[in-house]
């Protein structure tokens, strides 16, 4: 029992460590902007695709391919981020945030049909982090992967948060976030602050499509879900609180392996809808309160 | 000698029409200038347009002979500008040291040092370093909103309506720190609503009415019913 208990809860905490990873950049992006990222799930997905086409070119055999790849993939989305940004965004800048939502669905859609013809609609998989292995706690035996899964995560949201609170480009970021017109007062680019913001988001992205593809796989149309799930967890976290979104992302993925476990995944995803649209009924602002200032 | 700030014809328009008409008025280093009218009558427009937030209809924003109509905000504010906004607008989750640092410029020396002229300015600032702004009180955020003005030493230091909100007591500490902005050699422009206290501190009033400048004097030279007969339309009344 304690064994299935201790499996259960690496799967979820893996799971639930990509899902963070997904809904910080989606948060940051509506800070930075006050509208929607609808590309982001795609990101994800792109971020997962990038990872198994870098992979082939790496030698077989090598102890921890992912982890040699992270850095690689996180910059390639970074730049994707940051393209999209361009692309997307700054054209707009000055229309209702609907033309946003729309830009980043058409770009979404155009990067899951490119990936789609280019690579074939089936389940890719990616690479290991640090190769296969069992580790044994209490007598259950967790995979390299996972653990190794929910150790980069941790260090890339550390690396997030160091970024934003300890560094003074931090410190303007979220003052843009804040108050744009004000951060142009103090001489904050916001092309800058956006377009990092945006690259931030495409490298965690990526992050997240690397380490889900190897034990999820990876397929072009998976975007949506990824993208809802990102939803869901701000919802949840409370609109525009970047840590609350994390957290509900972790939670979001053990609810779902918990019960997928106990009755089905069926089940668990409409039991998670139930749930968020009672959440938008009972408590609009989230299970952690909005953050203070203005909503999106 | 060339004014540190000067505005020629400035016209601004506002969705329902113009907001400022043709201003005009120049403000020296060393000065205060106490930019006097009732709600709406264009002040805000008027240190918006100065400040870079908004475009100007026609006319044109001086610094030390400068033409600077041009910049865009962020660029505006590099050239020496600091603006204090209307209801404080300060940057709510961060820090009271988080804030002074984004609004400094420089290396992370010279960044602290400008927070310790601000600390010194403001010591009340000192004592709340750590504390996110929001859980300022309404005095402290109003001191906040002007260090994070000035300090990157601003040649001309724009304030809208610092006196919103402010218990009298407190006001007297907020004008005393204006007053010594311009001792230490910036030019000043005070939009305010309040008469004696913004008059007591500034070297000339300007009232505005209705966008337009009614009356540009030196405050040794008119009493507070005089300024506030000129911002009420018609010219008439009292205090």
């Amino acid at each position: 029992m304690i064994e299935a208990t201790v499996q259960l809860l690496a799967t979820a905490l893996a799971l639930g460590s990509a899902y963070a990873l997904t809904a910080l950049g989606f948060v940051l992006i509506i800070n930075a902007v006050g509208a929607v990222n609808f590309a982001h799930g795609d990101l994800v997905m792109a971020g997962g695709f990038v990872a198994v086409a870098l992979s082939l070119l790496l030698p077989e055999g090598l102890p921890v391919p992912g982890l040699i790849l992270l850095p690689a993939v996180l910059l390639t989305m970074a730049v994707g981020g940051a393209a999209l940004a361009a692309v997307a965004y700054a054209p707009l800048r000055r229309s209702p945030p609907v033309s946003v939502f729309i830009s980043t669905i058409a770009v979404g859609l155009i990067l899951q049909h490119a990936i789609s013809l280019g690579a074939g609609p089936q389940p890719r998989v990616g690479p290991s982090l640090v190769g296969d292995g069992l580790v044994d706690l209490l007598g259950a035996a967790l995979s390299y992967q996972q653990l190794a899964t929910i150790a980069v995560a941790a260090v890339l949201c550390l690396a997030v948060h160091t970024l934003l609170n300890r560094t003074r480009f931090g410190r303007q970021l979220r003052a843009a976030a804040q108050d744009p017109e004000m951060a142009r007062a103090c001489g904050i680019d916001l092309r800058i602050t956006i377009g990092a913001t945006f690259a931030l988001a495409g490298a965690l992205a990526g992050g997240a499509g690397l380490l889900l593809s190897n034990q999820y796989f990876v397929t072009p149309t998976d975007g949506a879900m990824f993208m809802l799930k990102a939803y869901v967890a701000t919802v949840i976290g409370g609109w525009g609180r970047i840590w609350g979104a994390a957290v509900a992302a972790l939670c979001i993925a053990v609810f779902e392996v918990l019960v997928a476990a106990a009755v089905s995944y069926l089940v668990a995803e409409m039991l998670l809808y139930l749930g968020v649209l009672a959440l938008l009924m009972l408590r609009p602002q989230g299970l952690f309160g909005e953050a203070e200032g203005r909503r999106a | 000698m060339t004014a540190r700030l000067a505005l020629d014809g400035l016209t601004v328009n506002h969705p329902d029409g113009v907001a400022v008409d043709n201003a005009s008025f120049a403000c020296a280093a060393g000065e205060v200038v106490a930019l006097m009218g009732a709600n709406g009558a264009g002040k805000s427009s008027l240190i918006r347009a100065v400040a870079g937030a908004d475009p100007v209809a026609s006319g044109r924003v001086r610094l030390d002979g400068e033409d600077v109509t041009a910049l865009r905000l962020e660029q505006r504010v590099r050239t020496g500008i600091g603006w204090c906004p209307e209801g404080r607008r300060l940057f709510g989750g961060l820090t009271v040291a988080e804030t002074l640092d984004v609004a400094a410029t420089g290396l992370a020396r010279d960044r602290s040092r400008a927070a310790d002229r601000m600390y010194a300015l403001f010591p009340i600032l000192a004592e709340r370093r750590g504390a996110v702004a929001w859980t300022l009180s309404g005095g402290q955020q109003q001191m906040l909103a002007i260090a994070r003005a000035v300090i990157a030493d601003p040649k001309v230091v724009l304030l809208d309506e610092p006196s919103i909100g402010l218990a009298p007591v407190v006001l007297d500490d907020v004008f005393a720190a204006i007053r010594r902005l311009a001792e230490s050699g910036a030019a000043v422009v005070l939009a305010e609503q309040v008469i004696p206290r913004s008059l007591a501190i500034a070297d000339r009033a300007i009232v505005l009415r209705r966008g337009v400048i009614v009356l540009d004097v030196p405050t040794a030279r008119i009493d507070a019913g005089v300024v506030a007969s000129a911002m009420l339309d018609g010219g008439s009344g009292g205090a």
